[in-house]
């Protein structure tokens, strides 16, 4: 008897720690992904005059831009955090002719290979997004919009 | 060499952002809060053991289960099957315009569950494997003069079959669509396809164990569907329609072997998908890269990986319900292991229905636009077709918010507990006599159900889609 209530004791003390590790490992976690966001994407220097959806781009940061080597995008899919309100901007460099799928907006644009392509578009939906070449069904970034 | 994983399901378009940290940390304390007063329960009786059921109207019952009834269910579920199997086979590989997906892995496996709950077992009438199979057993009786004879199902089994069968549907619908080292998500084509080797498979073992028998025990869609109306209040008895207490009948439900594997294969494979891009990600990789280097192909890789991971994750969830019942089975005046294994299995089937919602609610309200606008009308997704001029239709990703989405997944976690610890605290007052050991045992559902509430959480806290 008396050791039952121990173990029960014990049970729901490392049950409270667990709940306790959880948030507080989240916490960690948030933090830690902020901060790569926040070192996202530097855009090569041709960006600025290249760029042609840029005309409200005066004293906005950078554009990013995704480079596509091979049918695959530089450096990984390229992760892009926005609020709702923003607006999502980026730029796309492609070696490859291919058609570039923005889901849940569903947004389409054709690159010339060896040509870019710029969005420009309003964060009016809340969510994670894919953007990949259609074709090759390839993603090359992930777009999230946060309430 | 390219890896991710990101689009295993491959009609996500819209995926959910994970909960803040703030709602987290607040659902985590209700679950906490709400279950140290759970301990304190006032019910020292059995409420639940009897379900009081009682018929309603005889009208209702006879229109609803009128032979010409049934053979329109049955009838409009073959119709249904038929069209997803020809769309998977003759319409466009884009997963999103084509009905075999959406239809078969949305608006059936994870709406029925829902209206099963609501308004009883609406799978049976609308199985089209039980139509097909009740149709030639009636016309082998009219033409033999006697009824088909079956084997004797092995008892044994039980359930198992089912359970097994369920870790197959969703390694298809999850694992299987992987391509070159990338999952790519299942394809229309392979869905078809493998919609006509189940329909064959099952109507073969229909035909050697019989129909309902084997709706019983193996046929999968029967037994999981099933498995979610037992919560429900409107039930079918000795041709009958009428309604018992909510949460009482699933109190008998797990009384046959393999059905404690049903259950924990929901869990564990709604899990799995939801931590696949999110938790074990990195944990998949490193397997996968192991199994590349290995000298397995690309393929081969990504799907040994992630059914290696599928698979911890069953074992997973089965040893963390196996701790509560082998704590259970220390206090005093305890049954059996074996049957407190089955006597409380049914109490997970809340926490299961919970993680469908919070895992799927938002993917569903997204593809039952397209279900009813241009895959309706475009089922094959060829561009061709403007059957009911819905062609046109689309998606509205905005009419849920994040906000929304977040409240309706933690909102469905802490019902499922609130409702699991609720079937918990019943059945020991049915198992021990003594109100006070009764409730000591409840320290160990209590400590299960809130592992499971908190890894809910915890993979929605995380990315997933």
């Amino acid at each position: 008897m008396k050791s039952n209530t121990t173990r029960v004791v014990v049970g729901i003390a490392v049950v409270a720690v667990a709940v306790v590790l959880l948030i507080v490992l989240k916490d960690d976690g948030k933090s830690a992904s902020e901060e790569v966001e926040g070192t996202s994407f530097d855009a090569p220097a041709k960006t600025d005059k290249a760029s042609t959806g840029n005309e409200k781009g005066q004293g906005q940061p950078t554009i990013p831009t995704i480079v596509i080597k091979n049918g695959e995008p530089v450096g990984g899919i390229a992760e892009l955090t926005y609020n709702e309100g923003d607006r999502i901007r980026f730029k796309v460099d492609s070696d490859v002719s291919e058609e570039i799928h923005v889901h849940g907006y569903d947004l389409m644009k054709d690159v010339e290979a060896g040509g870019s392509v710029s969005f420009d578009f309003p964060a009016t939906i809340e969510g994670v997004f894919e953007a990949e070449l259609e074709g090759r069904g390839e993603q090359i970034a992930e777009l999230t919009v946060n309430p | 060499m390219t890896v991710f994983l990101p689009i295993a399901h491959a009609l996500v378009a819209r995926g959910d952002l994970p909960i803040p940290a703030w709602l987290f940390a607040w659902g985590a304390s209700i679950v906490l809060i709400v279950s140290f007063f759970a301990l304190s329960a006032a019910w020292r009786e059995p409420r639940f053991e009897e379900d009081h059921w009682r018929p309603l109207g005889a009208g209702l019952s006879r229109a609803l289960l009128a032979l010409p009834t049934q053979i329109l269910c049955g009838v409009t579920g073959v119709f249904l099957l038929g069209v997803s199997i020809y769309a998977g086979l003759k319409g466009t590989e884009a997963p999103d315009r084509n009905f075999a997906l959406t239809f078969l892995f949305v608006t059936a496996w994870l709406g029925i569950p829902l209206f099963s709950v609501i308004f009883g077992d609406v799978f049976r009438p609308l199985n089209p494997w039980r139509a097909v199979g009740r149709a030639v057993g009636g016309a082998f009786t009219a033409v033999a003069g006697q009824r088909p004879a079956h084997l004797t199902y092995p008892e044994a089994l039980g359930r198992w079959p089912a359970a097994v069968g369920l870790l197959a549907v969703v390694w298809l619908e999850v694992v299987y669509g992987a391509s070159g080292g990338v999952a790519v998500g299942l394809s229309p084509h392979a869905a078809g396809v493998a919609a006509l080797v189940y329909s064959f498979y099952t109507l073969a073992m229909m035909a050697v164990f019989g129909v309902e028998k084997w709706c019983q025990t193996g046929e999968v869609f029967s037994v999981y569907f099933g498995m979610f109306s037992e919560l429900g209040s409107f039930s079918v008895k000795n041709g009958r329609l009428g309604r018992r207490r909510p949460l009482a009948a699933a109190t008998h439900w797990a009384t046959v072997p393999g059905s404690t594997a049903m259950v924990i294969a929901s869990i564990a494979t709604t899990s799995y998908d939801g931590a696949q891009e999110g938790v074990l990600n990195d944990a998949i990789v490193q397997v996968f890269e192991w199994l590349t280097d290995a000298g397995l192909g690309l393929t081969a890789s990504l799907r040994l990986s992630s059914t290696i991971f599928m698979l911890i994750c069953f074992v997973g969830v089965g040893l963390i319900y196996m701790i509560g019942v082998r704590g259970m089975a220390t206090v005093g005046d305890a049954p059996s292991v074996k049957k407190l294994r089955m006597g409380f299995a049914h109490t997970l089937i809340p926490i299961a229905f919970a993680y469908l919602v919070a895992h799927y609610f938002s993917l569903f309200v997204f593809q039952e636009q397209a279900q009813f606008t241009y895959l309706l009308s475009d089922p094959l997704g060829t561009a061709t077709t403007d059957l009911f001029g819905t062609a046109s239709g689309g998606i509205d990703f905005k009419v849920l918010s994040a906000n929304a989405i977040w409240y309706v997944q933690v909102g469905a976690l802490v019902i499922g507990h609130v409702v699991g610890l609720t079937l918990a605290h019943d059945r020991a007052t049915a198992y021990w006599g003594d109100y006070r050991q009764a409730a000591r045992s409840q320290y160990w559902m209590l400590a299960v159900m809130v592992a499971f509430t908190c890894f809910g959480l915890y993979l929605l806290s995380e990315s997933n889609g």
